[in-house]
């Protein structure tokens, strides 16, 4: 449970910062910069034992032997677990809920597909013993072949997934026809959400009930497979995360490295805390996967598409499923009479590949933004006319109306701001002594993923509002906007709310995770408040003890904490006055985005699984958040270092609850993708399957030193189609398309074409 | 048996520890799992990230590579001292204002680094500002409202 008092409104910002659109500041911010927010793993429990995994150094193979002798004789040791000793585990349903097949999980391998796979686990009495120990164990394998990546000749076409089958018109005949037509192939790395704060978890068993203190983007999914692992009913599971250091899709799920714990608290009796090395973040859960795309366009003399053919493959792992739906942008960017997408997924000895910001969207952009670049080359238009005269006016896939797409406006304003009729069009025609500059641009697009949430909001005695939910906050900014959604509902100050987030025991929410909470929760929140507001003014009306009673007024006005009639010709008193006047103590009123007469098992399906989502072009719509990123390079002549020196980028995501925070969510998304463009990339040692460069010194993420200013601008409108109070997704959306941005900044600078990510200076020289 | 332990004996934030630890005991285990000070966050032990960043006699220093023995006779400054009688540092407030973090988990380290960097004198442009603050990962890119919070406190901390 966690309690933010909100003190600190932004004097610039006005009277209207407290309200839903307003530029509050960040209501958990005082803890955070104080030291005082305590995340998950930092609560300090009596008898804390501490657990270190040891993981597989072979891809590919069985485990022949452990020898434990040397781990078990170490100073502090309570407990070596291996296959043989952890407790069994029933296999848990996945995240849409399929029921499992019935067989014991073991959370610890005997058969080994990625390298680093858990093969066993110390408890000692502290940290440093249990490091010292794990390092004693002695693991011997029968070692096979490795399935080392895409590259690899073993690794073969893959599985077609025909669920990833999009077509219309005669795509192929129509490219075949065209007079233009240009064919190219893209490929993106592995890459890691790399969150500061390893993943981890303290969990602790009191006879049947398991509390586990983790971070997670989802406590009700997580908490669900806890209590199927250890076959407990799902309310005798508590998650408790009340801040969470960075997720990026890599903390919604509960990970084996969870089951290794809980299992060592049950079998010790003792709380037990286990976080990753910073290695095992790059092997215990998967990154994005890598991707290779062919896409392949036919247009006319005057850059109108006629056709698109995109074919395209990713990793999964050889037990796993892991599809990233790389057709999502091509089929819907821009306007074709044909197309065709088909998408193989490819096994290899991986860990299985994960969510990370805007899965799909992000590869598939890549794909398609770079192809029209190329194109506009081809046919010798202007990069972003070329788009223009190929705006989709519909959802060229549903064929459905857009439900707001602000694109062109974000191409307008981004161009405008960022000067981009000054361009000279020829590649390497701009330069600044030995440096050529490269101006690109690119679009980007993320759908509006829609779940359910429920809220609680209370009004106290003392004319305080509280609200509670299960939902989480790991930067997006929750706490802060349910705390002026509520404010404003309700007619209270902000700084009279307190927001209550991160435990399961909280009313129920679904995954944080496709940009969906902030849309899902302030509906959740309003409805809440909406109805705690009905009763305190039915009560304010209706009871005889208040002194609002003989005005037989039909409504009252509720502001600033104070109560009175619209015309102000009666009394005028605080909440808690009437309160206190009615005899009540408090108020409480239950909120949720959920279909009417949904029945409780609905309601736990929605909230555990994500098999309710509804669709994004459900009814009469197609709902997205749109993007324009204008992007300028600098590229050294001589060693082919690329900097990005300027960024515009013009984004829709509807209503903004909080624009001063959503800005910054648009700016961290434009930087993850500069890193994307330019740094990151995970490179496997092709003899054993192994991630080479597993930490935050090889593995590179964009530092303070790589960014320049960044300029974002909302273009966005109410989309009352996409959420209750008219906001889109904000989270995901601005990595999308800035890959390509700067690849075709960098074509422009160089006149190379650098369809491999990440863009690194031997690719140019 | 032998004894494995040591008495070591810090200064944080004006307050003495005495503490019977072993001597591989780094300074950031022993702030977050003896002293409970978890302000000090833990990227994991390679001095890559910068979010464990310490003053250790004025100068930041990465507390996940120093032992906490090495800091007996020194005086330790964590996050949870630099506000002083209740009054946020100018940094802090600077942060808080400029929205210079989301999930909060670099930021004690960032917020550390940025009052040495302006000790430093090492705030004197973007650019200087951009080239100090490299050793502070931040993965949710909260980076240029970083460098606009530490532009404004240098302002202020030399006003």
């Amino acid at each position: 449970m966690t309690v933010h008092n909100i003190r600190h409104g932004d004097a610039s910002d006005g009277a209207f910062a407290e309200a839903v659109g307003g530029r509050l500041s960040r209501v958990d911010g005082p803890a955070k910069i104080t030291g005082a927010a305590k995340y998950a793993v930092e609560q300090q429990l009596e008898g804390l034992a501490y657990a270190v995994l040891v993981g597989s150094t072979i891809a590919s193979g069985k485990v022949l032997a452990i020898d434990t002798k040397a781990a078990e004789a170490a100073p502090g040791m309570l407990q070596v677990l291996t296959p043989d000793t952890i407790i069994s585990l029933r296999t848990a349903a996945d995240w849409f809920g399929t029921p499992p097949p019935d067989k014991p999980y073991c959370p610890l391998a005997r058969d080994i597909t990625f390298s680093g796979q858990y093969v066993a686990a110390i408890v000692a009495e502290t940290f440093e013993q249990a490091v010292a120990a794990a390092a004693l164990v002695k693991v011997s394998y029968d070692e096979t072949s490795t399935i080392v990546d895409l590259s690899d000749a073993k690794a073969g076409d893959g599985i077609p997934i025909d669920a990833m089958t999009k077509e219309w018109g005669d795509a192929q005949g129509a490219f075949a026809s065209a007079p233009v037509r240009i064919c190219a192939a893209y490929n993106t790395p592995r890459e890691y959400q790399a969150p500061m704060e390893p993943h981890g978890l303290i969990a602790r068993w009191e006879g049947d009930k398991l509390t586990v203190w983790e971070p997670s983007q989802w406590l009700d999914g997580m908490a669900r497979t806890y209590a199927e692992w250890f076959d407990v009913p799902f309310e005798n599971v508590r998650l408790v995360s009340p801040y969470i250091g960075g997720g990026f899709g890599s903390k919604a799920l509960a990970l084996s490295h969870g089951a290794v714990a809980a299992c060592a608290a049950k079998m010790l009796s003792r709380p037990v805390r286990l976080v990753m090395t910073r290695p095992q973040t790059f092997t215990g859960y998967g990154g994005r996967a890598a991707t290779r795309q062919t896409v392949t366009i036919g247009a006319d003399a005057d850059g109108k598409i006629q056709s698109i053919v995109h074919r395209s493959v990713n990793e999964t792992s050889i037990d796993g499923m892991w599809v990233e739906p790389l057709g999502s942008v091509t089929s819907i960017m821009y306007s074709t009479p044909n197309f065709s997408s088909k998408q193989n997924v490819v096994r290899v000895n991986s860990v299985v590949p994960g969510a990370m910001r805007a899965p799909g969207e992000n590869p598939s952009a890549f794909g398609i933004e770079c192809a029209i670049d190329e194109l506009a080359y081809e046919v010798g238009i202007d990069p972003l006319e070329i788009r223009l005269r190929n705006y989709a006016e519909q959802d060229p896939h549903a064929k459905k109306a857009w439900s707001t797409r602000q694109l062109r406006e974000a191409f307008a304003a981004g161009a405008e701001r960022f000067g981009w009729a000054r361009r000279s069009p020829e590649p390497r025609s701009m330069r600044d002594g030995n440096q050529l500059i490269g101006w690109g641009v690119a679009a980007g697009t993320y759908p509006v993923r829609r779940a359910y949430g429920e809220a609680i909001v209370r009004i106290l005695a003392d004319g305080s509002v509280e609200v509670e939910s299960s939902s989480i906050d790991m930067g997006q900014g929750t706490y802060t906007i349910l705390a002026q959604t509520a404010a404003e509902t309700v007619g209270v100050r902000a700084d009279d709310v307190v927001v209550k987030l991160g435990d399961s025991r909280f009313p129920r929410a679904g995954v944080t995770g496709g940009s969906r909470l902030a849309g899902v929760m302030t509906g959740a929140v309003y409805k809440a408040a909406s109805s705690a507001l009905d009763q305190l003014v039915g009560l304010a009306i209706g009871d005889p003890r208040s002194p609002f009673h003989p005005l037989q007024a039909n409504t009252l006005v509720v502001a600033n904490g104070r109560i009175a009639s619209p015309r102000g010709d009666g009394p005028d008193v605080s909440i808690a006055e009437l309160l206190k006047s009615v005899g009540r103590d408090h108020i409480e009123a239950t909120g949720d985005t959920m279909p009417e007469n949904s029945t409780p098992e609905e309601r736990y399906k929605n909230y555990t699984t994500i098999a309710m989502a509804l669709p994004h072009t459900e009814g009469d719509y197609s709902r997205h958040s749109w993007c324009a990123h204008f992007i300028e390079v600098r590229v050294d002549e001589d060693f082919g270092t690329v900097r990005v020196s300027r960024v515009v980028s013009a984004l829709d995501s509807g209503r903004l609850y909080n624009p001063k925070l959503a800005e910054s969510q648009w700016k961290g998304g434009i930087i993850m993708g500069i890193g994307q463009a330019l740094l990151e990339e995970g490179i496997v040692d092709r003899r054993h399957g192994r991630i080479v460069n597993d930490n935050l010194a090889d593995y590179l993420v964009p530092t303070n030193a790589d960014i320049p200013d960044i300029e974002v601008i909302s273009v966005g409108i109410p989309d009352l189609h996409s959420s209750v109070l008219g906001g889109k997704g904000v989270g995901e959306l601005a990595i999308v398309g800035v890959a390509p941005a700067i690849a075709n900044a960098v074509f422009h600078a160089t006149g190379k074409r650098i369809r491999d990510l990440p863009i690194t200076l031997e690719k140019l020289i | 048996m032998t004894k494995t332990t040591i008495p070591v004996h810090l200064d944080i934030n004006g307050h003495l520890h005495g503490l019977d630890i072993e001597p591989r005991v780094t300074l950031l285990d022993a702030l977050r799992d003896r002293l409970g000070l978890t302000g000090t966050k833990k990227g994991r032990d390679h001095g890559q990230c910068g979010a464990c960043t310490v003053h250790i006699d004025g100068e930041r220093v990465l507390a996940c590579l120093t032992l906490a023995a090495q800091a007996e006779g020194r005086t330790v400054t964590t996050i949870e001292g630099l506000a002083r009688e209740g009054e946020m540092h100018p940094v802090q407030a600077a942060f808080l204002e400029q929205d210079a973090f989301q999930c909060g988990y670099c930021t004690p380290g960032q917020i550390m680094s940025a009052v040495a960097c302006i000790r430093e004198g090492h705030a004197g442009s973007d650019g200087e500002i951009r080239e100090y603050m490299a050793g502070n990962l931040c993965r949710c890119g909260a980076y240029p409202h970083i460098v606009a919070a530490i532009r404004q406190a240098a302002l202020e901390v030399a006003s």
